[in-house]
């Protein structure tokens, strides 16, 4: 940090008891660093202008991965299908793979890393989205989505796209007992008849300063069989254990996913119409 | 910390339907700080959300075609993203090509003030900042309720 250094001898210069004052001000020009910089998660976000072979986008990168968050046509489509409305749904789902292509060095992902999410059409809009897959198995949160008007027409996209992921492709952990490391997570869970909605093994990326972590993980979704409390604000957890070390990496506490529609009719959720949190 | 919501100091109690909404500071998605106090004179609808609740994202576009519909006649939607990240639910919010402002409440500590234990849950807050409805689950899967339900706060819907 070049600037703060150079603030330090400043500093020095003006004033006889400087540690304290400058500890200070370096936190605090630090963070109005930070606010103003143009990258997601600090404030305002700034779109950028790119021109992609010949076409003019607008662009929001992540601040960590510079992968695009938002992609939009300027005065143009993404991407424009024809016949739209003649195409079935396996066929709009097809539409995914074609997009990153198109992107491809923009959003740097292959078109069969993305694996179908959600398509659902809503009025006259279809939308779909998908996670993006590291050697067949879905990262967290990841998504790239859209969608596609009456016309076919789809003029922006959303990614949380990871480029470059390393992580480990065997487990060391068997899944037997990493369930039972995430079960005793759970406070009461005999108690509470909890069930195991789903599961997967799945990376998990832990965002730090300037680097990403990826861990394989077992991913556990577990849910009381016995209704909580309707005014309990736990409705489900979610616990990752490491399948390197059998370590839990996360622990999250969900909200009860609701149908419809009064807090006494509340019942866990049945699997078909249940998404699990990844 | 940018994103978190902070409850405005003076008020404890769960949300009722007839009292004041409990005012907060938050930012959105696009950086810019919202509070009931702000908006005060317009009628308020406080979503909680989070994109893995699959009830969530069906009623998004409709509660934006409403917004886009009454946004001069003083309908403004706070879709309060609960514990996720920015870029989670910046994604999302692209793809599904909305259009309100996404506050964050990343500890989920406003969930937790209004009583949210359930997602969807909406808030709507009339003119002068009380809690006309609490609609707790999906109940916009379909134009007409919410439709109805704007009716009474702008009848020429």
């Amino acid at each position: 940090m070049l600037f703060p250094r150079a603030l330090n001898l400043l500093v020095l210069k003006t004033f006889r008891k400087p540690k304290i004052f400058l500890s200070i001000l370096q936190t605090l020009l630090f963070s109005l660093f930070l606010l103003s910089s143009p990258v997601l998660g600090s404030g305002r976000p700034e779109y950028e202008t790119f021109n992609y072979k010949g076409q003019k986008l607008s662009i929001l990168r992540d601040s960590l991965t510079q992968t695009p968050v938002i992609i939009r046509g300027i005065e143009s489509n993404l991407l424009e299908i024809k016949n739209f409305s003649k195409l079935s749904r396996e066929e709009i789902t097809h539409t995914g793979p074609i997009l990153a292509n198109k992107y491809k060095s923009l959003l740097q992902i292959e078109p069969d890393q993305l694996k179908l999410k959600g398509a659902e059409k809503i009025s006259d809009t279809w939308y779909v989205s998908y996670w993006q897959t590291f050697r067949d198995m879905i990262i967290y949160e990841s998504s790239l989505g859209f969608s596609i008007d009456s016309r076919g027409r789809i003029k922006s996209m959303g990614a949380l796209i990871y480029p470059q992921v390393q992580a480990p492709v065997t487990s060391k952990v068997g899944h037997d007992e990493a369930l039972k490391i995430g079960q005793n997570e759970i406070k009461d869970f005999k108690k509470l008849k909890c069930f195991l909605l789903a599961e997967s093994v799945l990376i998990y990326p832990v965002k730090k300063t300037s680097s990403i972590d990826y861990y394989r993980v077992y991913a556990f979704n577990f849910f009381p069989k016995e209704a909580l409390h309707p005014a309990s604000v736990v409705g489900g957890w979610a616990v990752f254990i490491d399948t390197q070390t059998g370590k839990k990496v996360l622990y999250e506490e969900l909200l009860k996913p609701l149908g419809c529609c009064v807090p006494e009719d509340w019942v866990p959720p049945k699997l078909e119409d249940m998404k699990p949190k990844w | 910390m940018v994103f978190a919501c902070k409850e405005k100091a003076g008020k404890t109690s769960l949300p009722k339907l007839g009292a004041a909404a409990i005012d907060f500071n938050c930012q959105d998605l696009e950086g810019q700080a919202w509070s009931l106090d702000k908006v005060r004179g317009k009628v308020v609808l406080l979503r909680f959300w989070a994109d893995w609740c699959p009830y969530c994202r069906y009623e998004m576009p409709i509660i934006d075609k409403y917004y886009r519909k009454l946004k001069k006649e003083g309908f403004l939607v706070l879709a309060v993203n609960v514990k996720q990240s920015a870029e989670v639910a910046l994604a999302f919010i692209a793809q599904l090509d909305v259009t309100f402002p996404v506050p964050l409440d990343p500890d989920g500590g406003l969930a937790r003030k209004y009583g949210v234990y359930a997602i969807p849950t909406n808030f709507l807050i009339d003119r002068e900042g009380i809690i006309r409805e609490i609609l707790i689950g999906e109940v916009f899967r379909e134009e007409k309720p919410l439709r109805d339900l704007l009716k009474n706060y702008f009848p020429l819907l």
